[in-house]
């Protein structure tokens, strides 16, 4: 299987992993930071909203360091795409698109629908894949094992219900 | 430092794209059981920044001298039902919150959307914060239900 940016072949898992681990520790490490993106989201909000949520000096005081990591995650998707024959604007959707089949509309209504969950869902959670699934689990807190089992849970089950049941592909996915 | 950070949030993109990890078949092959690349991430990444953690716990002290201190989430009724939320969002979108930047950065014109889904997200939940903090057994609005 090929990713869906300019069709290229993964780098092997156990690389990955090695470098997000690495990624990881060196925040620590520099810098004393706990990885977690989904709180970035509520960085985000704090730029705009004056609600006394998104006035906390938990929000506030990690802005410094967290709007420049989101900064960098869009930098290095840019350079990925760039560094592997070119950056181009893409709709492309892979199984999406062979088996659901909407056209940009119906994406952008999916995705935002889609969207509304992970801003929710995190924040209600207190993390992410990062916060609870990378950094959560590697410093062994069990609230991070349930909240893990509970995305995994609920991911497993959407997925199979979107492309077993109610929209199957013929042959393997 | 600014920069520091501007260069591994660029570096943990770079690997999230080319890994898969920000790519929509393989979090729905992830899911389906019939893509293991995510699964081998995941172990990988656990699997060193554990002992990652602990050394530099035992160190006490950044490169800089400043003391290491990891704040623990709390648990609580959000714990569960929050992040089986974030689930079937994760599924919907095949992009967690890193991933959706990523796809932005690569070009993908429906994470615009994804991203203005989850921003409006955390911007409801934030508002109705004191609503939902009693039947969810929310830590206090100061504290929050955790970073990350």
């Amino acid at each position: 299987m090929s990713l869906i940016l300019n069709d290229l072949v993964p780098i092997h898992w156990s690389i990955a992993g090695v470098g997000i681990a690495g990624v990881t520790l060196a925040l620590l490490l520099l810098a004393n930071r706990r990885l977690g993106i989904s709180t970035g989201l509520e960085d985000i909000c704090s730029l705009v909203l004056p609600t006394p949520y998104f006035r906390r000096a938990a929000v506030l005081s990690g802005r410094g360091w967290r709007l420049p990591l989101l900064v960098g995650l869009v930098l290095g998707g840019f350079l990925s795409a760039a560094l592997s024959g070119g950056w181009e604007p893409i709709w492309a959707l892979g199984i999406f698109d062979r088996a659901i089949g909407l056209g940009p509309l119906g994406k952008v209504v999916w995705m935002f629908v889609g969207g509304l969950c992970v801003g929710f869902g995190t924040r209600l959670a207190g993390g992410c894949t990062s916060g609870h699934g990378i950094f959560g689990l590697a410093n062994i807190e069990w609230p991070s094992l349930v909240a893990v089992l509970s995305f995994m849970a609920a991911g497993i089950a959407t997925t199979q219900l979107v492309y077993r049941v109610l929209f199957p592909l013929v042959g393997a996915p | 430092m600014t920069l520091v950070y501007i260069v591994l949030g660029t570096i943990f993109g770079f690997i999230l794209s080319r890994s898969g990890a920000a790519d929509y078949g393989f979090i729905q092959g992830m899911f389906l059981f019939t893509e293991f690349q995510l699964y081998g991430i995941l172990a990988v990444g656990v699997g060193l920044t554990a002992p990652g953690i602990w050394l530099i716990k035992r160190r006490g002290r950044t490169i800089l001298g400043r003391p290491v201190e990891i704040e623990q989430k709390p648990f609580h009724r959000g714990t569960v039902v929050g992040g089986a939320l974030f689930g079937v969002g994760w599924s919907l979108t095949g992009m967690c919150p890193g991933p959706i930047l990523v796809n932005i950065g690569e070009g993908k014109l429906y994470a615009l959307a994804a991203l203005a889904g989850a921003i409006v997200g955390a911007a409801l939940l934030g508002s109705f914060y004191p609503v939902i903090q009693k039947p969810f057994g929310l830590p206090a609005l100061k504290i929050g239900t955790g970073e990350g």
